[in-house]
């Protein structure tokens, strides 16, 4: 069985109301090195709010986060990121108005000397952000400099991953990235989230379609009216149809 | 050739070359009606009061561009000027130091803005709309209403901020200097320094800017602060040139610099901004005010051009926005 020393992310006995709404009820999720774990589970099932205490954007009435095996304190997303957690949703978090390479740098600035009132090295940007984009999958010749505004879903999904990976994220979540996405935009954020793997990212994937999951990851956990109800399916022994009924409760499989 | 069409196309498709066109024809147009709109004497009455508005819009060009505006400035303006002659004018300090004092309160007013906006999260219309009520009156109070002299000037500080020089058979100010200065500098922040693109990220989208680890607060209360000061400046340069510091003047600058940054391309939502089109703003403005009276239209119908103008360029701007940047 696995040791501590493999977990990537650890969160314990998390709880989450919202009035009366008992969104998480004591769960229990791990994410190891190199893993990618589906999380599913029908709607208001909690995954959102599980995803959300994670990256920062919620807090959990009670419970823990262990990083590494260390406690952490994530109190909002900035916390999250600076503890390499990034997450991307279906609207990522890009300034529409500015351009990829102003995106992808956004709040680490390269700096070009002499240090004129911190004048960015737009150069490099321009040149990395080529790059990067290339390296995601985007084959059609965009200008790093064409504002994210321009871009199709796919392309900004495509954008918001790059980042993730030039930062060097361990832990990459990704909220339904395969919504609005045409055919060949998902294949490229399949191709993504097992690329990430092979460069030693962690990632979750969450995702209405059960088919998108089942092609990615190596562990999938079902949530359930606010509980964990499968924590170690494998998507190689085990059909869609199997999971869609531990996804409705027609069967148990803890 | 090729070349050629995508470097036109690349400059047409930009924000700035509708001002620009704008500003040819005012000038084509005022030229052929009266010649005597170009002549050194009418350039130069244009280039004395353009600088001292022009230099409160290149502040708001940047504090729009995150996405807030201040409508204070036009009772800044009036009130630095009136701090800083009313403690020369009664002995109490120097007038540099008197200068410095000025410009430490439009500090604390810009902050005072800021700090309403972002950590009380009021709408920067209800702060600075309150903000020139209070500076205003307080200009007023303080000097019961009546201008303070300016007669015994510090030559050497009055030089600096608007000397009078010749210059290619023009009569021009210092602030004429000044503009031009602030205009290249913030020019080259907004454009290619760190800070521009956290002004610029900061309007556009500030929850995932500041989840970037862009400080959107304190982007934002400096250029509230930034706006304030610049705005003292420009009414000390003001108070001097016209010797006189009137606690009413300034009195609503806000809306004609607003306009002016906005017909320069300036987004007044955020997100986008141009100090090179709120140069050419300022100048359409005031090139028109001056050349309607001298080709003999009626002065009362002046509102009527500017308000077609705001109308016109606004148009242009969400057309060339939709055109060229699909999405938003």
């Amino acid at each position: 069985m696995m040791t501590m020393t493999d977990e990537l992310v650890r969160m314990e006995h998390i709880k989450k109301s919202f009035g009366r709404v008992q969104a998480l009820n004591d769960v229990i999720f791990t994410v190891r090195k190199n893993e990618i774990v589906g999380l599913l589970g029908d709607n208001g099932a909690g995954k959102s709010t599980l995803i959300k205490i994670l990256s920062g954007a919620l807090t959990a009435d009670s419970g823990e986060i262990y990083l590494n095996g260390n406690k952490v304190n994530i109190r909002n997303t900035t916390d999250a990121i600076q503890h390499g957690i990034e997450t991307i949703y279906q609207d990522s978090a890009l300034v529409a108005q500015l351009s990829i390479a102003r995106n992808l740098f956004l709040g680490r600035e390269p700096i070009k000397s002499p240090h004129f009132l911190d004048r960015m090295d737009q150069s490099a940007m321009n040149e990395l952000a080529r790059q990067l984009i290339k390296q995601v999958g985007i084959t059609k010749e965009i200008p790093p400099t064409t504002p994210i505004s321009s871009l199709s879903g796919g392309e900004r999904q495509a954008v918001a991953i790059a980042r993730a990976m030039h930062f060097k994220s361990d832990l990459i979540i990704l909220d339904e990235p395969t919504n609005n996405l045409g055919v060949e935009e998902t294949r490229g954020v399949l191709r993504f989230v097992r690329n990430a793997r092979d460069s030693g990212c962690s990632c979750i994937f969450i995702a209405h379609n059960i088919h998108h999951v089942f092609q990615v990851v190596d562990r999938i956990v079902v949530l359930r009216r606010g509980e964990k109800v499968a924590d170690d399916v494998d998507p190689k022994r085990t059909t869609i149809e199997e999971v869609e009924q531990i996804i409705t409760g027609m069967k148990y499989n803890s | 050739m090729r070349r050629l069409i995508s470097f036109l196309q690349r400059f047409v498709s930009r924000s700035e070359f509708g001002p620009l066109v704008l500003l040819a024809v005012e000038f084509v147009i005022f030229t052929i009606r009266q010649p005597k709109f170009i002549s050194p004497l009418n350039i130069s009455n244009l280039l004395a009061f353009t600088p001292e508005l022009g230099i409160i819009a290149l502040g708001m060009t940047l504090l729009m561009t995150s996405g807030e505006f201040d409508l204070s400035v036009g009772s800044v303006f009036g009130f630095s000027a009136v701090v800083m002659w009313t403690l020369f004018n009664e002995g109490t300090t120097s007038l540099p130091v008197g200068f410095l004092i000025a410009m430490a309160i439009a500090v604390v007013i810009g902050f005072v803005n800021g700090w309403f906006v972002t950590f009380l999260k009021i709408p920067s219309f209800l702060v600075t709309l309150g903000m020139l009520l209070v500076v205003r009156g307080t200009a007023l109070y303080i000097t019961d209403g009546f201008p303070q002299g300016v007669w015994r000037t510090n030559a050497s500080m009055a030089r600096i901020i608007v000397g009078e020089f010749r210059f290619a058979g023009l009569r021009l100010y210092a602030t004429v200097v000044w503009f031009v200065l602030f205009a290249i500098i913030l020019g080259y922040v907004l454009t290619q320094s760190k800070a521009g693109n956290w002004i610029l990220a900061t309007g556009g989208n500030p929850v995932s800017a500041q989840a970037r680890g862009v400080r959107v607060v304190r982007t934002k209360i400096a250029l509230f602060i930034l706006s304030a000061v610049m705005s003292a400046f420009a009414g000390i340069a003001s108070s001097i040139r016209v010797a006189t510091a009137n606690p009413n003047s300034g009195t609503s600058y806000e809306l004609e610099v607003i306009a002016m940054v906005v017909i320069g391309g300036t987004a007044l939502t955020g997100g986008r901004g141009t100090v090179l089109g709120t140069v050419l703003g300022v100048l359409i403005l005031r090139s028109m005010r001056n050349g309607i009276v001298l080709i003999g239209v009626p002065g009362l119908a002046y509102n009527i051009f500017i308000g077609a103008i705001i109308l016109g360029m606004m148009a242009l701007h969400s057309g060339l926005e939709r055109r060229y940047h699909k999405g938003t």
